[in-house]
């Protein structure tokens, strides 16, 4: 050992430090090789179908057919398209939800907490709406909000709630308020896992000290609460703002993006250019601009949220 | 479970009995929200065709159980591709997250800091963008319309979600597990296999469980990798009936019973694996 | 640390000291059983430097403890020893046999960790028997004889079908000790092990620890940042300071006769008076000057001091060589009480005189609660002198 010592010493700079290189991988090899099918399937799944898709938008791409390269002009001709417009407003529009799906699930969250019993049974129907299929909740609420026959404007007439029933499907704005509403419920139960899950691991002497200093409920909920969810806020905010932003199915089932454009959703009208038309082309181009949308609501609602949570703890 | 912010018996007060009110009108009508819809569609699913346009009521006048025998034959064949693909992703998942999992939690390595922020941003990236080139690439390799086609495609959605939960879970466990086993005699993998794969159960259980539910209730591949003469999974075949605008009149009350038995495996799943999700979603 | 004084810890161990003489002197340079050779260790591509230039011998049956500040390397050292850690340079020897490649199962080392690190999934009996089940093909009857001999030997037999969370934070520690003892390892590596119990459960432990390494005769690293429990432990001590090993030697070399400033400062409690110090020549009398005394050297530190009249010194003093006297004496100073600490037999007693803070050690009660002012009286000759950057001068 000791002679290897003096041997590597008098090597070239660059020969030892291509052998240190070789030294930390062959410590890490177990390592390495635990993570190795992780970041093959990474980089396989991810990174070059998205480098490939973006390839795609320089071309005009028929599904199973043969590309022909048109440079920018699916860019071009997305952004002279009205419905896009109308398309990109419906998504701003559509990402309330993620607004909608936080509190219904803050509010649940801290209610369960109050509770000392049923709390395993009233978790458990909460999460059922999660746990099944959105396109089977889709399905229910298709059939429940059904104008005709659908039960919930049948009951609201029967009773005088309503004089008569909503054709929502041809109303853009009552569509909208639909498939939000539809989605609010669907996936607000992820987020209500998230958060109670971390309201759970607040420290019960963290009340209790909140208490003994005369902290009342508001103040515990600022000072004791609201700060240790944060980063559960934070995740669950994120990952839904972004999974309800591509999620087709049940937009599809209530409205099929209509009336019109009205409801088509970005999602919706790459899925619409994908699978309606098999213009990959377009449809590409569509999705590069949802993900632009969706990383600037991330970014800015992580700025946003820091921003606040300084203020409030200042 | 204790509620926290209550004291004792002695000191009740007028904003304590008020909150305690607030809770139970909120949570009831949480549930209600929740529970009525499923009621109704239980009752529909039991309800006669003919009986079906009149007043809708929860309990059916001459129950029958012709939707679920009709819907149940009509969507059997598909129901076992949706269990092969669901089962089929979430052993696969588990063979890919739970070493990359594990080495981004216990181990130290040249890195791993970067790597492990690649799969972050990865959980945050819009599936949905993937389904273009993927489509394309499938057709290309002849992973179209085939099983392994989507057990693989559906390690898109499940990889970042699992490694980052799991993470937590092998992080948790108490430190210098291994190298106590390593020191009294195992290799690195086989302390692995000994000593931490049966504490991480618990966590292993809630992936497989995601995993599978991710199989299971997707639509968007289901529907863009199959068609129809492929193993089509029972989602799809659920939307073709409603969305797909057949122009037949919708029988409804089969339609319902076949959203209920879709439904009902991963709602079973979910009793079973409950108890380890709670422990799996904490954030730290 | 307990209410023992410090003093204790040399005296309790002198009565081993036969047994030390004796192995040290069977135990010729290359017979040693575990040979740590110029050991280095960093980390973060070489900016952390964990140890350096450590080199240990631990003789067959022979106790070395290691010990330092907190982040100082002792883990770090501990597992290179063990194979946990791969060291940048150097070599680890066991047996005659170099093992620094070795995987850590090929070392035949038993390693308790700081954490206890019990299998939490596995009964007592599973977690003891692991390495045995791991490492050996003894019979089943076999390794349970051993199993129940070594619960026995630690008083936790009552607990084997126990899970660890089941026990006790003493009982687990003892089940990790166990762990280790069945496997009969070449020799023992224990990392603080005792840094979860209370005072009085590591006093017990301690002894226990002790005895069983008597029984086994086989060598035991432990390594502790406590340096009364060094103190009490160790045949060899090895005090190490940020990566490096400052001085090795039986518990009253390090005592008595420390290498540099810093072993002075670490070892013995309450710590060493250390005073700055100005060599001054005084009609041919050679001096050390402090703001608030003056004293005369002995001619063996005169001889060092000759040629350094006008340099600044640091002379080290152990409280117990400050005398305290109600009367001034003849080259004594004055002093203020500031605090009298009971240490069982003796007082602790903080004193400051012009600024300078001194220490002493006095039999109980010697200066009353009401005590303002004494005459201090130094043991010059029990004094050591250290240059201003820590090496020792005499
Ligand atoms: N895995 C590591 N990565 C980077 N630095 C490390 C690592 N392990 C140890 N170090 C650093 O090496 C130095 C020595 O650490 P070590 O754990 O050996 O200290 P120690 O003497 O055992 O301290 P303690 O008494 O606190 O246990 C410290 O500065 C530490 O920060
Ligand atoms: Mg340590």
């Amino acid at each position: 050992m000791a002679t290897e010592v003096s041997d590597a010493s008098a090597e070239t700079e660059g020969q030892s430090r291509m052998a240190s290189v070789w030294e930390t991988f062959e410590e890490n090899r177990f390592s390495y090789l635990l993570i190795m099918p992780t970041l093959v399937f990474l980089v396989l799944l991810m990174w070059i179908p998205f480098l490939r898709g973006v390839w795609m938008t320089l071309y005009e791409w028929p599904f199973g057919g043969s590309p022909t390269w048109i440079g920018l002009e699916n860019y071009a001709s997305l952004l002279e398209w009205k419905p896009f417009y109308t398309a990109f407003k419906a998504t701003l529009w559509f990402s309330l939800t993620t607004a909608f799906q936080l509190l219904v699930a803050l509010v649940a969250a801290l209610s369960v907490r109050e509770i000392s019993r049923f709390t395993k049974a009233i978790t458990g129907i909460f999460l059922l709406a999660y746990t099944v299929p959105p396109l089977v909740t889709g399905t229910i609420w298709a059939y429940l909000l059904a104008p005709d026959l659908g039960p919930f404007f049948t009951l609201l007439t029967e009773w005088g709630v309503l004089s008569e029933t909503i054709y929502w499907g041809t109303n853009g704005s009552a569509s909208m308020a639909v498939i939000t509403f539809v989605t609010t419920w669907t996936f607000w139960p992820f987020m209500f896992l998230i958060l109670s899950a971390s309201l759970q691991n607040i420290d019960e002497e963290l009340y209790e000290s909140a208490q003994i200093y005369g902290a009342n409920r508001l103040q515990t909920f600022w000072n004791v609460t609201l700060p240790h969810m944060k980063s559960a806020i934070l995740v669950a905010v994120s990952i839904r703002l972004i999974w309800n932003l591509t999620k087709v199915s049940q937009v599809l089932q209530l409205t099929n993006g209509g009336p019109g454009y009205d409801t088509s959703v970005l999602a919706v009208l790459l899925y619409r250019f994908a699978y309606g038309r098999g213009q990959m082309g377009v449809a590409y181009t569509v999705g590069l601009v949802l993900f632009v949308v969706t990383i600037g609501f991330v970014f800015v609602f992580i700025r946003e949220f820091e921003k606040a949570s300084e203020e409030a703890t200042a | 479970m204790s509620t926290g912010s209550s004291l004792g018996l002695g000191d009740v007060e007028i904003g304590d009995v008020w909150t305690r009110f607030m809770t139970y009108v909120v949570l009831t009508f949480l549930v209600m929200v929740n529970l009525v819809p499923f009621l109704f569609i239980i009752s529909v699913s039991f309800t006669p065709p003919e009986a079906f346009f009149g007043d809708p009521s929860l309990v059916p006048a001459n129950p029958t159980l012709e939707a679920w025998t009709k819907g149940f034959a009509d969507l059997r064949d598909n129901l076992v591709n949706s269990a092969i693909i669901a089962t089929g992703t979430a052993v696969i998942s588990m063979a890919i997250t739970i070493p990359g999992a594990y080495a981004f939690a216990r181990k130290r390595f040249y890195g791993k800091k970067v790597g492990f922020y690649a799969i972050i941003v990865a959980m945050m990236f819009p599936y949905i963008l993937l389904v273009i080139p993927v489509m394309d690439i499938w057709n290309s390799t002849g992973l179209y319309n085939t099983i392994p086609g989507m057990w693989i495609a559906y390690q898109i959605f499940v990889t970042p979600f699992a490694i980052w939960i799991l993470r937590d879970f092998f992080q948790k466990l108490p430190q210098d597990l291994e190298e106590a086993a390593q020191v009294y005699g195992c290799t690195q993998f086989s302390a692995f296999v000994r000593v931490i794969l049966p504490l991480a159960a618990p966590g292993i259980v809630a992936v497989g469980f995601l995993a599978f539910l991710t199989g299971w209730n997707d639509f968007l591949f289901s529907n863009l990798l199959t068609t129809g003469v492929g193993p089509v999974p029972a989602v799809p075949v659920l939307y073709g009936t409603i969305g797909g605008g057949s122009g037949e009149r919708v029988y409804w009350g089969k339609l319902m019973a076949e959203t209920l038995i879709i439904g009902a495996p991963p709602t079973v799943l979910y009793l079973f694996a409950r108890n380890y999700l709670e422990n799996a979603f904490a954030v730290k | 640390m307990s209410g023992n004084t410090s003093n204790t810890a040399p005296s309790s161990d002198s009565t081993d000291d036969p047994v030390r003489n004796r192995q040290r002197d069977s135990a010729g340079a290359d017979e040693s059983h575990v040979r740590v050779e110029q050991i280095r260790k960093t980390f973060n591509d070489g900016s952390v430097v964990a140890c350096e230039d450590v080199n240990i011998d631990i003789d067959e049956g022979e106790f070395v403890v290691l010990v330092g500040p907190s982040g100082c390397g002792k883990t770090t050292t501990l597992r290179c020893i063990a194979g946990l850690e791969q060291p940048d340079d150097g070599r680890i020897v066991v047996d005659g046999d170099d093992v620094t490649d070795a995987k850590p199962k090929d070392r035949n080392l038993a390693f308790v960790f700081q954490s206890i690190a019990l299998f939490p999934h596995m009964t007592v009996r599973r977690n003891i028997r692991f390495g045995l089940d791991m490492n050996t093909d003894l019979p089943d009857e076999e390794k349970d004889r051993r199993v129940e001999d070594v619960a026995e030997t630690l008083g936790i037999d009552g607990m084997l079908d126990r899970k660890p969370k089941a026990l006790s934070g003493g009982q687990q520690q003892r089940v990790s000790l166990g762990r280790a003892m069945v496997m009969e390892p070449d020799a023992f590596l224990l990392d603080e092990p005792f840094s979860a119990l209370d005072a009085n459960l590591r006093d017990q432990m301690r002894v226990e620890v002790k005895q069983i390494q008597r029984e086994l005769n086989k060598p035991m690293v432990f390594v502790t940042h406590d340096q009364e429990e060094a103190m009490t432990l160790g045949d060899k001590i090895v005090v190490m300071d940020d990566g490096n090993v400052q001085q090795i030697g039986t518990p009253h070399e390090i005592y008595n006769d420390p290498t540099n400033l810093f072993v002075a400062d670490f070892i013995g409690s309450p710590s060493p008076n250390l005073l700055d110090c100005t060599v001054v020549e005084d009609g041919g009398e050679l001096r050390l000057r402090n703001a608030a005394f003056e004293v005369s050297v002995t001619d063996e530190q005169a001889a060092v001091l000759r040629e350094r009249v006008g340099d600044r010194v640091v002379l080290g003093v152990r409280p117990e060589y400050l005398a305290l006297n109600d009367a001034e004496t003849n080259g004594a100073f004055t002093a203020n009480v500031d605090v009298v600490e009971p240490l069982g037999d003796r007082d602790a007693v903080h004193l400051s005189a012009d600024g300078q803070s001194l220490s002493a050690v006095t039999p109980q009660g010697r200066v009353g609660r009401r005590t303002d002012e004494v005459a201090v009286e130094m043991e010059i000759e029990r004094a050591w002198l250290f240059e201003t950057d820590g090496t020792r001068l005499v």
